[in-house]
């Protein structure tokens, strides 16, 4: 069967003001470049096991490593990367950690969370970054 | 056949019950339950959807309506006893949601679907939030739709209702696996209509051992029913093993001469076979026998109309659906009018035919009556599809890509699944037939739903060289059982090619000449 493509969300707990984000400095917040949100918050960022499918799309679009060079990655970084066991475990954190951000699938969003747009779109608009196979 | 829908407290939270544990790397966190965020008061193990009414006999109505649709497949008798239900009592919610969703007439779901959102304020905030849920979904608002949709699941993860509309909206959205995922952690294993559901969801992503299975038990489960034979020979069909979908459904007529979607299996299975003269034979037995409800007609009427487009008898194909648009435009069915049209347009050989039908198709839902929102925007949205399509094969460029930025700001302007990967598919035919094949792939994976779409991706991969790709697609092709004229407009001609090692269209080799095809 064809696979159908992903639609990931990027979000943020309640009290996050950054409703968007250029997919420069997502990128730059996930090489843990830049550690802080414009209020001073302390960026923390949970996702799924690279290995797993969803993630492979976080890997090519802001990572651009392999699962291998992403889990030696998270390790040295484990201080700031989070692995979770599930997009609920992800949602949870989330919205219950002041600066976390987090990816998870489109269909698994709550309202417990922000979604932040990605260079002004989201996850359901043409052109948003993190979409595909 | 599908137990179908139409379509479409005091809350403490538990975040702080978490559990995080090490594991690997960092720090794994543990999940508990998925999609519980929040809990209400009653343990969720055991809540239950609230029916709220002031009048208990209406209450017991709508019980009695979803025992006799979940556990016993009983659909019309179903619909019967919640009009009755809402008739009682008008200003239950609940009531008239649940008739919007598996009433089988399309002036039925918009009304209905209207009254429970008018009356939503006469019920408990669960409530409240399922209505809006769907009326969301209905106005092609999908964030919003599955943040409530997960609200609702978080609550009553374990309730009958609630999984058999969750699983049945994710299904439709064609998320199988997450709608496998829930009625898996339901723990829900006594209902017959979820089982039938699920069977369908396993089909999706064809694994048909794991449908089989489901059906095997569903038809222990109700012996003596004949929608557990009816759904065996679907999912059998699917999977390309006509002879035996033909027993199957035949073993339901056995046990019910009365239950018609089994006759119109029968049809729909013979189409599929190549045997169109049987098949029409079969269709008008159904329709000369049974009375049915209006989209069931309609349905069955258009898989007829089909069945001259592969015989390549495009008079009789058109005789057939200008029978299907009559009628709609007499009933005021703007989406069915406009549909049929659509379909006409797409195996026309004379472009300009297909253009002026396109443009009773847009004028039809000009005239938006009887759908809901969404329905009228998808159906624009695949008009529009189409036009590109049109476009594309006259060779003209410049009106395949303005009319494609047209389906563009169309998708841009809301968040509906449909109109998205309309836009997608056509996006991609445009970029592939400039020669931008890695561009169009891009489009095209998006659409991986539609044969026209498939077709080009697997021509698009064979371009840029990715062979398992193609290979990946060809299977897919060459496999997908569906009574549709999409289905009718692509695989027969591309299945030949396939099989056939000297045929130059084998995607291997080359572009499948295809008859009617755009």
């Amino acid at each position: 069967m064809a696979a159908q493509a992903k639609q990931l969300a990027i979000i943020a707990d309640k009290t996050n003001n950054t409703s968007n984000i250029s997919a420069a400095d997502l990128i730059k917040i996930f090489s843990t470049h830049n550690h802080t949100w414009p209020d001073g918050k302390t960026i923390r960022i949970v996702m799924r096991d690279p290995s797993s499918a969803d993630m492979q799309l976080v890997l090519r679009k802001l990572l651009n490593m392999t699962p291998e060079q992403a889990r030696t990655f998270i390790q040295i970084h484990r201080d700031v990367i989070l692995i979770a066991d599930s997009d609920d475990a992800v949602l949870r954190f989330v919205s219950t950690s002041p600066g976390a951000i987090g990816v998870v699938d489109l269909y698994s969003l709550t309202k417990d969370v922000n979604v932040v747009k990605i260079d002004g779109k989201l996850p359901v608009e043409q052109g948003y970054l993190l979409r595909g196979n | 056949m599908l137990n179908a829908i139409g379509r479409n407290s005091n809350m403490k939270s538990i975040a702080s019950q978490v559990a995080v544990s090490l594991v690997w790397a960092g720090l794994l966190l543990a999940g508990a339950n998925a999609t519980a965020q929040a809990a209400p008061t009653d343990n969720p193990q055991t809540a239950v959807l609230p029916l709220t009414t002031k009048s208990p006999q209406a209450r017991r109505l709508v019980e009695k309506a979803l025992k006799l649709y979940l556990d016993q497949v009983e659909q019309a008798k179903a619909i019967e006893i919640l009009r009755k239900a809402v008739k009682i009592d008008p200003d239950f919610a609940m009531g008239h949601e649940l008739l919007a969703q598996i009433s089988l007439e399309s002036g039925e779901q918009v009304s209905e679907q209207e009254k429970a959102f008018a009356t939503r304020s006469h019920a408990t905030q669960p409530e409240q939030t399922l209505i809006e849920w769907y009326q969301d979904a209905g106005d092609a608002k999908l964030i919003p739709a599955i943040t409530k949709m997960n609200d609702v699941l978080s609550q009553y993860p374990h309730d009958k209702t609630v999984v058999w509309m969750t699983t049945w909206w994710l299904m439709m959205q064609t998320q199988y696996e997450r709608s496998i995922a829930i009625y898996e952690r339901s723990g829900i294993t006594d209902s017959p209509g979820l089982m039938n559901n699920m069977g369908y969801n396993y089909a999706g992503i064809r694994q048909f051992d794991k449908a089989f299975a489901l059906m095997d038990k569903y038809v222990a489960a109700m012996p003596h029913d004949p929608n557990p034979q009816d759904s065996y020979a679907e999912i059998l069909r699917m999977a390309g093993h006509f002879d035996q979908s033909v027993e199957h459904y035949r073993a339901a007529l056995a046990i019910d001469p009365e239950f018609y979607s089994s006759q119109f299996g029968v049809a729909d299975t013979y189409s599929l076979m190549g045997d169109q003269v049987r098949a029409r034979k079969e269709y008008e037995i159904g329709f000369q026998r049974f009375s049915i409800p209006q989209q069931h007609w309609i349905l069955w009427k258009s898989r007829e109309a089909a069945t001259f487009v592969r015989a390549g008898d495009l008079a009789g194909a058109d005789k057939t659906f200008q029978a299907i648009a009559d009628f709609a435009h007499s009933d005021h069915l703007s989406q069915v009018e406009a549909d049929t049209y659509r379909q006409m347009a797409m195996y026309q050989p004379d472009s300009k035919q297909a253009v002026a039908l396109l443009d009773k198709a847009d004028t039809a839902l000009q005239e938006g009556k009887n759908a809901m929102k969404a329905a009228i925007l998808e159906e624009s949205a695949q008009v529009l599809r189409l036009r590109v399509e049109l476009a594309v094969k006259a060779g003209n460029q410049e009106l395949a890509k303005s009319t494609a930025t047209r389906l563009a700001d169309l998708s841009d302007s809301s968040d509906d699944k449909l109109v998205e990967t309309a836009y997608h598919g056509a996006e991609g035919s445009v970029l592939f037939a400039a020669g931008k094949y890695d561009d169009a792939i891009s489009h095209l994976e998006e659409d991986v739903n539609n044969p026209l779409s498939l077709k080009l991706l697997a021509q698009a991969y064979q371009k840029i060289g990715y062979s398992a790709g193609v290979k990946r697609i060809d299977e897919t092709l060459s496999n997908l059982n569906d009574p549709t004229l999409e289905q009718a407009l692509i695989v027969p001609a591309f299945r030949k090619c396939y099989e056939d090692p000297a045929c130059n269209g084998s995607l291997n080799a080359g572009t499948p000449k295809l008859r009617h095809t755009l």
